[in-house]
């Protein structure tokens, strides 16, 4: 019994010692500095800028306590309604405005670029597919390399888990889908949860063929020209290579206080260059070129 | 508490009380363990209802469960071919794991002389200690890679996910079989020796078959830990949304398709990976329910 009350004890003095170093920290992090910007900003918008916008709403607001920024999802189309509507201050877009939703003062902040390569796994001899071959591998129309030019070999598609926006993107641009007319890839697909297992994936896989962003290609997969144009930053800018896009923040009228302020954020440097560039382009690397 | 001017009882009185006092502390901290297990089984339980309520609501049970499109861009969120391959690869698994798990218990305790047992053992244990990713990790870079070449598949799929679950569930019903083994009364084995039986008959007519609900138990709980197994699957099974019923097809489980897509979801789509996840925890249920059953089975028989 005595040993035991002992070890209770000591226990508790240790959660007590815990909780009270924690505490110190809390405070000292709560000290460092109040930021510039006060205030709350809404922001709704885009599924695939979702992860981008909440790690960047994160880190703005650790900078700048006196700050509240709201972070939803909802779809490009949802956040552009909310923001002529007035509910958000600022809509995060994965596609260019279009029909009505011009003329309204909207003002267009590119914050990244997407280029998805298509990938395959070193060993495959094919070079270059059609937009059209492209389409009938990754809906599983075509499922023997023979066909393509290549061996005697099923092919194995990689593609990424539904929930990713670059699926999304490579639905739409390249497998022609839409909200009324989806496609899918085949069902036998593997399916990957980040830009890095596809390229690990596609590099272990023999005779396997996966898509990317841009920013991950390493000598371990082959990535392939689309119509004989071969992914990069100049033939996606000028639209030779159909699979990119510009990932946007609209605001109504030019923004002003910390709606500004999170936007120079998102384009800052040190963000584009640590967390942009983990999976699009950060824009300056496309406006150098 | 001062026992003092009140001699000899007094200081037993208060010695007495000072450890009926702690024993009721003891007591209470106990139960506030207990308690703690017993709210956390009830809080997963009401959370994960509650989050897969939506999905339940907006899919409808007979689309959500009974059906196997699954295709989250089009509001497809059928899941019985990820249920399909949760049971596939599991009962897979206890194809192979329990004739070589019992195997290995019948070794360990009938035949193995006691050097060699103690090495088999250990190996057992550390087996059991090995993290799933690393299982699973080899698993892809060995294993994967070998079927390619065997079987002209990519090398991902059932057979693999089968594969890694053995060697993960390997130990559970190897060190429960052997438990159950050894506390068989020494009688019975001395018995049947003597009525001229061999080592073999022995252990197939007398000893298996008095072992069989705790045989029975050990293979339960090691389908327990293949159900759930979540990380080394997901790194072999290859992921796809597809049904299959070929060993060597590409399907996913429920577990690893939750954790392919739970990082993205939201909305419905997020509802319908809870709903998976109350699935898998009524699989659970149930074989907590059907182990009850046999060890209740085995009372009157003892």
């Amino acid at each position: 019994m005595k040993a035991l009350g002992r070890v209770l004890v000591t226990l508790l003095a240790a959660a007590l010692a815990l909780a009270l170093l924690s505490l110190t920290c809390g405070c000292a992090k709560k000290t460092v500095a109040l930021g510039r910007y006060s205030g709350r900003v809404r922001v709704s918008g885009s599924t695939t800028l979702l992860p981008l916008i909440q790690e960047a709403s994160i880190e703005f607001m650790d900078a700048n306590p006196r700050t509240k920024v709201d972070v939803q999802g909802g779809g490009s189309s949802t956040g552009i309604t909310q923001l002529k509507s007035g509910i958000v201050n600022i809509a995060n877009s994965s596609r260019e405005l279009k029909g009505d939703e011009t003329g309204w003062g909207l003002v267009d902040h590119r914050i990244a670029f997407d280029i998805i390569a298509i990938i395959v796994n070193p060993d495959v001899p094919v070079r270059n597919l059609t937009s059209n071959r492209v389409k009938a591998v990754f809906t599983g129309k075509v499922r023997n390399w023979k066909a393509l030019g290549g061996p005697d070999e099923e092919i194995v598609v990689v593609v990424r888990d539904q929930a990713s926006g670059t699926r999304e993107m490579f639905d739409e641009k390249a497998l022609g889908s839409t909200r009324d007319h989806p496609v899918e890839s085949e069902p036998s697909a593997i399916e990957c949860s980040s830009n890095g297992v596809v390229r690990e994936t596609v590099a272990n896989t023999r005779n396997s063929i996966g898509y990317l962003s841009y920013g991950f290609i390493n000598r371990y997969v082959r990535a392939l020209k689309v119509d004989d144009v071969p992914p990069d930053v100049g033939n996606s800018t000028t639209g030779r290579y159909p699979m990119a896009r510009w990932l946007h923040m609209f605001t109504r009228g030019q923004p002003g206080g910390v709606a500004k302020g999170f936007i120079d954020f998102v384009l800052s440097d040190r963000f584009q260059n640590e967390v942009v560039s983990q999976e699009y382009i950060p824009v300056r690397d496309v406006l150098k070129k | 508490m001062s026992a003092r001017g009140g001699g000899a009882a007094g200081v037993l009185r208060a010695k007495a009380a000072a450890f009926a006092d702690r024993e009721y502390w003891v007591r209470l901290v106990m139960f506030a363990c207990a308690a703690i297990s017993i709210l956390a089984i009830l809080v997963i339980f009401v959370f994960i209802f509650r989050e897969s309520l939506p999905a339940i609501r907006d899919v409808g049970i007979g689309n959500l469960f009974f059906s196997t499109n699954y295709n989250p861009q089009t509001g497809h969120y059928g899941m019985l071919g990820f249920i399909w391959g949760t049971l596939l690869t599991t009962f897979g698994a206890m194809v192979l794991g329990a004739p070589l798990g019992i195997g290995t218990a019948i070794f360990l305790d009938q035949i193995a002389p006691e050097r060699t047992a103690r090495v088999v053992r250990r190996g057992i244990e550390l087996l059991a200690g090995i993290p799933s990713v690393v299982i699973g990790w080899f698993g892809l870079i060995l294993l994967v890679p070998f079927l390619a070449r065997v079987t002209g598949t990519a090398g991902y799929g059932v057979f693999a996910a089968v594969l890694v679950l053995v060697v993960m569930a390997l130990p559970t019903i190897t060190t429960l079989s052997a438990e159950t083994l050894k506390s068989l009364p020494p009688e019975l084995k001395e018995a049947s020796v003597a009525m001229g039986a061999t080592r073999w008959q022995t252990i197939y007519k007398v000893l298996l078959p008095s072992a069989r609900e705790g045989l029975l138990i050990a293979v339960i709980l090691g389908m327990g830990r293949a159900i759930g197994e979540t990380m080394a699957v997901q790194m072999v099974i290859g992921n796809s949304r597809g049904i299959t019923f070929s060993l060597f097809g590409r399907t996913s489980t429920l577990t690893t398709r939750m954790v392919t897509e739970m990082a993205e979801a939201s909305g419905v789509h997020r509802s319908a990976l809870f709903a998976m996840a109350l699935v898998l925890l009524l699989l659970a249920v149930l074989l907590i329910l059907v182990i009850r059953f046999v060890s209740r089975e085995r009372k009157p028989a003892a």
